[in-house]
C-alpha cells in the first residue's frame, strides 16, 4: 500500500466504520431513521435506481445485479458483470476506492479498464458523498449472488482493453459535477442527475466516430440500435422545448405524457426500472434542466413533433369495398382497419381517457425519423406495470409494415416521414442495415489509432526512464 | 396415392381441443401431425370482414366457408350443408378453419358443478359420467391456466387452486343488475377465458364488445392461439386437408387418415395413434364415412351409438326495458349470470338452467327492429336511444338429457367434394320444456326488480341454439351404450381416441368448451402413458 492510497483509505475510514457496524445488523430490520447506516444504504439504493444499474447488470431471468446481460454494441456484445457483494463472483472484495474507480474512472479493481458501455463518463459527475452511499448499498443492501456471467470477448482489436486508457485520456472528464451558483438548486440537481447518474446522454447524445458522446450535440438525439433516442434538448421544434414541465414529469413518472408521447423499447425499461421509482422533485429537477439544455436544432423540424396530424376519416375509403382475397393487395387503410383501429379507433383518436393513445399529435408519428414507429409496429409497447401493445412483427410482412407505416405518417403524422421495406428489414435485423458495418470499420481504424498512440506513449515513457536511470 | 406423411400421432381437427391435445403430445417429444379441413385465416382478415359486414349480428358473416370444406350457413340464406330430419331444427353453427369454432365465442369457460357428473344416481335422469368432478379438477385447472381464465369464486365448482387472474372489471349494467336483484338472486361474474391483465403476451380486454364474432385484440383465448401454440411447440399442421376416411388394418387398428386437398387430390397420412377432434358433428360424420367391409356401420359403431345422444343448450329469453339507463355494450358480451338453478332435487322433474345476462350492445338489434316497424326521423333517434340505454335481455341455458333419438347421421346429399353431408335429427324433450316453463317466473321476477316494462318473451315453443354441440361420441363404461371408454378410446379400436365436446356424456348447464378441453387433456394424459414414445428420429419410430 503506497502513501497515496493510504490517504484515500484514511479519508473514507468513517464510512467504512459505519458500514462495518451495520454489517452486523443486516439481518434485523432496522429502520433508516433509527440508524445512520440504514439511512446511507437507503440513499444508495435510491441513487442506484437513479443510475439504473439493474437494467444492464441483471441477466435475462437472473437475480438482480448478478450480471449476464449481453449489451449489444456496434463492436459486439459486452456482457455485464456481477455487481452483487459476492466475494467469489461479484464486487465483494472491492474497497470504496476500487468501487469509486470503477464507477467514475472505468477501472476495475484488477486495474483493467472497463469498456465505456459502462457509462463511467457520466458517473464521473457523481459526488464523493453519493459514491459512499452507493458503496454502502452495494455492499450491504444487495443480496450476494454466486453467479459468474460469461466473459466479454470482443474481436481484435477491440479485445485490447488497454486501448481504453487512451480513449479515457481523450474523452473522460474526471471532474465531479460542480454547482452552477447562477442557477437554482433544483436546476443544479437536475443537471447533476441528467448528466451524471441518470446518464441520459448515453442514449440521447450522438456519438463520434470513436463512440464518445459529442459534447457539442448534448442530448440532441441518436440512433440506438434500431430505435431512435430522440432529441431531448430544449429546442422548441426538435427537442422538448415545447413540452411543459408537467408533461415531462408525467412522461418520466408514468411512461406517457397524456396523449403526446409514450415510452417504448429501451425507454420503457428506463421508466419502469428507474424514472418511475424516483422522487417527483427529482423528476421536476430533471425536467427543469432539460428545458434549458442547449437547444440542438434540426432545420427539417418546423414544429414540435406532437403538433402534427389530425383525426382522419380515411377508413371510409375501404367501407363497402370487398376485402381483397390476397393480403398483398391490402391498402394502408385496410391494414389500419384490421390491425390498429380496434384500439386507436376509426379516426386515430385513441380512447377518451388516453389509455389507448391517439395517433395524431403523437411524437412517435411527428418526427421525420420513423425508426420508433417501425419498432413499435414490429415489437409493440411493453411497459410496467401493465401497458402491453402487442407487436405485429410475426403477423405483418416487411411490405405490409412499410405500407401501414407510411399510411400512418400520411394520415396522422409528419407527412415528410415514410417507411420503406428496407428499413423494416433492417429493423428486424437489429438496426439500420449497413450502418453497423460502417461503425465497425470506423472503430477498427479508431482503435488501431489508439493502440499506436498508446505504443508511442509507452516508448516515450521508456525513453524518459532510460534517460533518468542513465542520468 | 401421393404424399404419404407420417407421425406418431395424427390429430384430425385444429380447433381449440385438437390443437391443445397436439401441443401436449408434441411437448412429450412425439411427432404430431394436425389435419385441418379448412384454410388458415388471420385475425386481421376476420376483423376486416366483420367491419365490412352489413350483418353485424350474424356472427357467421366474417367466416365464409371454404368450398372444399363447407360448414353450415343460415344467413342470408341456408347453404343446406347440415340437413334437418327431426321434429325440431338443429341449426348448429361451427367454423371449419385453422383454430375452429372458438374464433367466435364469448369465452365462457365453465366447469361443471360436481352433481352434473352423477345425475342418474342422484336424480334418476340422464347418465352418470364414468368419473367424477374431483378426477377432472386438475385438468380444469390446467385448462384455465393455459387459456387465462378468471371468474367468481362462488359458482358451485370447488377449486383447489386459484384462478390465474382476477375477473375483468364488472360493466356498469351488470353492477346495477347485481345490486337491484340482490334480494332474490345472487349474480356472479362468469368464468371466462378473457384477460383482465396482460397474460401470456396477450393484452387485457378493452371492451370492444365484439367477442362474437371476433375479439379483435386476442384478449380472449381461442383455437387460433391454440393452433399457433401447437405449431410453435413443433406439431406439423396441414391446413386445407379435408379428412374423408380413416383406414384400418386386420385387427381394426387405424392405419391411415385420407384427406382431400382443395383440388380433390387424395393424400394418405399414417401414424401410430389417431385422435379425432373435429367437433361434435364432423367427428361422428368421419367415423360413419369410414365404413368398411369389416365395419359396415362405420368405425366404433357396431353398437350404432356413433352420432347419437346429440345435445346442446336451448334457450328461451325475456327482453324488457329497465327503468334506468344501463347502456349494454360496454365491456365483454357475457359478463354475469345466475347459477341458483344449475343444480337441485328439481332435476328429477325438469331441466336445470343457468340464467345468463347479455351485455351485447342493443344498437344493431334495436335499429333493425325500428326499421322493420317503419320508424324514421326524430322518433327513430329517440327510440333507438331509449332501447340502447334501457333494453335488457336475460336467457336461460337449459340442460338437454342424452337421448339416442337425437343424432347425427350421413345424408344422401353430398357436398362439393362429393362427401355425404351431415344430417341431424333433433327434438326438444318435455324435460327441457318444463325447465323453460320454470324459468319464466325468474324472468318475471327479474323484470319486476329492474322496474321492467315492455316485456317481450321469446316466442313460445321457439328455442335459440347455443352451439354447444355435445354427446355424439358418448363416453361411458358400458360398451353397448357408449362410443368410447372413460379415456376417450373407441371401444372397438385400440389406437383411436376421440376428443371434443362430443364425448361428454351429459351437457349440464354450462358452455361446453372447458369441459371438452379438460376431458381431452385427461385423455392426452392417458395416451402418453399408454403409448410411450421415445425421442427417436421419426423414421425409426414408424414401421
Amino acid at each position: 500500500m503506497n502513501a497515496m492510497s493510504f490517504v484515500v483509505r484514511a479519508s473514507y475510514a468513517p464510512v467504512t466504520a459505519i458500514v462495518l457496524v451495520f454489517a452486523t445488523w443486516t439481518t434485523a430490520s432496522v429502520s433508516a431513521a433509527e440508524n445512520p447506516g440504514a439511512a446511507l444504504i437507503e440513499r444508495g439504493r435510491y441513487l442506484a435506481i437513479a443510475g439504473d444499474c439493474i437494467a444492464c447488470h441483471t441477466g435475462p431471468g437472473g437475480k438482480p445485479m448478478a450480471g449476464g446481460l449481453a449489451v449489444a454494441t456496434p463492436i459486439g456484445p459486452i456482457i455485464s458483470t456481477n455487481i452483487t457483494p459476492s466475494k467469489m463472483d461479484g464486487i465483494g472484495n472491492y474497497s470504496l476506492e476500487d468501487f469509486s474507480a470503477a464507477l467514475r474512472r472505468g477501472i476495475r479493481a484488477d486495474g483493467q479498464p472497463l469498456y465505456p458501455a459502462m457509462p463511467y463518463t457520466s458517473y464521473a459527475k457523481v459526488t464523493d458523498d453519493d459514491i459512499k452511499a452507493l458503496y454502502a448499498y452495494f455492499m450491504l443492501g444487495v443480496e450476494a449472488v454466486e453467479h459468474k456471467p460469461a466473459k466479454t470477448e470482443l474481436p481484435f482489436p477491440f479485445s485490447i482493453r488497454l486501448s481504453m486508457r487512451v480513449w479515457d485520456w481523450l474523452f473522460l472528464d474526471t471532474r465531479p459535477y460542480s454547482t452552477d451558483p447562477a442557477r437554482s438548486a433544483a436546476w443544479n440537481r437536475g443537471a447533476y442527475l441528467t448528466l451524471g447518474l441518470a446518464h441520459c446522454g448515453a442514449c440521447h447524445t450522438p456519438r463520434n466516430f470513436l463512440m464518445a458522446e459529442q459534447g457539442s450535440r448534448l442530448l440532441g438525439g441518436a440512433d440506438l440500435g434500431a430505435w431512435f433516442a430522440p432529441n431531448i434538448s430544449s429546442d422548441h421544434d426538435s427537442g422538448v422545448g415545447a413540452w411543459s414541465t408537467v408533461d415531462l414529469v408525467h412522461y418520466m413518472r408514468d411512461g406517457h405524457a397524456g396523449n403526446i408521447g409514450q415510452a417504448a423499447g429501451p425507454m420503457a425499461d428506463v421508466v419502469g426500472n428507474s424514472l418511475s421509482n424516483m422522487q417527483e422533485e427529482d423528476l421536476s429537477a430533471i425536467a427543469e434542466f432539460l428545458k434549458t439544455a442547449p437547444a440542438i436544432h434540426d432545420s427539417t423540424d418546423v414544429r414540435p413533433a406532437f403538433a402534427w396530424g389530425a383525426a382522419s376519416d380515411a377508413l371510409s375509403t375501404v367501407r363497402g369495398v370487398a376485402v381483397p382475397v390476397h393480403r398483398g393487395q391490402w391498402s394502408g387503410a385496410r391494414l389500419y382497419d384490421a390491425y390498429c383501429a380496434t384500439c386507436h379507433q376509426a379516426q386515430g383518436q385513441g380512447s377518451f381517457d388516453g389509455g389507448l393513445p391517439s395517433l395524431f399529435h403523437n411524437t412517435t408519428l411527428g418526427r421525420g425519423n420513423t425508426s420508433n414507429l417501425v419498432m413499435v409496429i414490429l415489437y409493440g409497447v411493453h411497459r410496467k406495470p401493465d401497458v402491453n401493445m402487442p407487436g405485429f412483427g410475426s403477423d405483418l410482412s416487411d411490405q405490409e409494415i412499410a405500407t401501414l407505416g407510411s399510411y400512418l405518417m400520411q394520415q396522422f403524422g409528419n407527412p415528410a416521414g415514410s417507411v420503406t421495406v428496407e428499413q423494416v428489414n433492417g429493423a428486424r435485423a437489429g438496426g439500420p442495415s449497413g450502418a453497423w458495418i460502417v461503425w465497425v470499420a470506423r472503430l477498427a481504424i479508431g482503435i488501431a489509432l489508439l493502440v499506436l498512440i498508446g505504443a508511442a506513449l509507452i516508448s516515450l515513457r521508456r525513453a524518459a526512464l532510460v534517460k533518468k536511470s542513465a542520468g | 396415392m401421393p404424399d404419404v406423411a407420417a407421425a406418431d400421432f395424427i390429430v384430425v381437427g385444429s380447433g381449440i381441443i385438437g390443437s391443445t391435445v397436439a401441443r401436449r403430445l408434441v411437448q412429450s417429444g412425439a411427432s404430431v401431425i394436425i389435419l385441418e379441413a379448412g384454410p388458415r385465416v388471420t385475425r386481421a382478415e376476420i376483423v376486416a370482414r366483420y367491419r365490412n359486414s352489413t350483418r353485424r349480428s350474424d356472427w357467421m358473416s366474417p367466416y365464409p366457408p371454404a368450398p372444399w370444406a363447407p360448414h353450415p350457413i343460415y344467413q342470408p340464406v341456408s347453404n343446406n350443408y347440415l340437413l334437418q330430419s327431426g321434429p325440431y331444427p338443429y341449426e348448429a353453427e361451427y367454423i371449419r378453419q385453422v383454430g375452429g369454432t372458438t374464433w367466435h365465442w364469448a369465452a365462457q369457460a365453465w366447469r361443471n358443478v360436481p352433481n352434473d357428473f352423477k345425475i342418474k344416481s342422484l336424480y334418476g335422469v340422464g347418465v352418470d359420467w364414468p368419473f367424477g368432478y374431483d378426477e377432472l379438477e386438475p385438468f380444469y385447472q390446467e385448462v384455465e391456466e393455459l387459456m387465462g381464465v378468471s371468474g367468481a369464486p362462488n359458482t358451485g365448482s370447488p377449486r383447489t387452486k386459484p384462478f390465474p387472474m382476477e375477473p375483468v372489471a364488472e360493466p356498469f349494467a351488470m353492477r346495477r343488475i347485481r345490486e337491484r336483484i340482490a334480494s332474490d338472486y345472487e349474480v356472479v361474474t362468469n368464468t371466462t377465458a378473457r384477460n383482465s391483465r396482460t397474460y401470456d403476451g396477450r393484452p387485457a380486454c378493452c371492451g370492444n364488445n365484439s367477442c362474437q364474432p371476433i375479439c379483435p385484440i386476442d384478449a380472449q383465448y381461442h383455437g387460433g392461439l391454440a393452433a399457433h401454440a401447437a405449431e410453435t411447440a413443433g406439431a406439423k399442421l396441414i391446413p386445407d386437408a379435408n379428412v374423408y376416411r380413416l383406414d384400418h388394418d386386420e385387427q381394426g387398428r387405424i392405419s391411415a387418415a385420407l384427406y382431400y386437398d382443395p383440388n380433390k387430390s387424395s393424400h394418405r397420412v399414417t401414424g401410430k395413434v389417431f385422435i379425432i377432434a373435429a367437433n361434435g358433428i364432423e367427428s361422428p360424420r368421419l367415423l360413419l364415412l369410414s365404413a368398411s367391409d369389416k365395419f359396415p356401420r362405420g368405425l366404433a359403431n357396431s353398437n350404432d351409438m356413433v352420432g347419437r345422444n346429440l345435445m346442446d343448450h336451448p334457450s328461451t329469453s325475456l327482453t324488457f326495458d329497465a327503468d334506468e339507463d344501463l347502456w349494454l355494450g360496454r365491456g365483454p358480451q357475457s359478463p354475469s349470470s345466475i347459477g341458483a338453478m344449475r343444480d337441485g332435487p328439481f332435476r328429477a322433474e325438469h331441466a336445470p338452467y343457468r340464467l345468463d345476462f347479455t351485455n351485447i350492445s342493443r344498437v344493431d338489434s334495436a335499429t333493425n327492429a325500428l326499421i322493420a316497424q317503419g320508424v324514421y326521423g326524430d322518433e327513430f333517434a329517440r327510440r333507438l336511444r331509449h332501447s340502447a340505454a334501457r333494453e335488457l335481455n336475460v336467457k336461460n341455458v337449459l340442460e338437454v338429457l342424452p337421448d339416442p333419438i337425437n343424432r347425427i347421421t350421413l345424408s344422401d346429399q353430398k357436398d362439393a367434394m362429393g362427401i355425404p353431408k351431415p344430417e341431424t335429427h333433433y327434438s326438444i324433450a318435455d324435460y327441457t320444456r318444463r325447465g323453460h316453463e320454470r324459468s319464466q317466473q325468474d324472468f318475471r321476477r327479474i323484470a319486476e326488480l329492474m322496474g321492467g316494462s315492455n316485456l317481450r318473451f321469446s316466442k313460445e315453443g321457439s328455442y335459440a341454439n347455443n352451439q354447444h354441440i355435445c354427446g355424439t361420441l358418448s363416453m361411458g363404461n358400458d360398451p353397448n351404450s357408449s362410443v368410447c371408454d372413460q379415456w376417450g378410446r373407441a371401444h372397438e379400436h385400440d389406437n383411436l381416441y376421440l376428443a371434443g365436446t362430443g364425448v361428454l356424456p351429459t351437457c349440464g348447464t354450462c358452455n361446453s368448451t372447458e369441459n371438452g378441453l379438460a376431458v381431452a387433456l385427461r385423455t392426452t394424459h392417458r395416451i402418453l402413458a399408454e403409448h410411450k414414445v421415445g425421442r427417436m428420429p421419426a423414421s425409426s419410430r414408424l414401421g
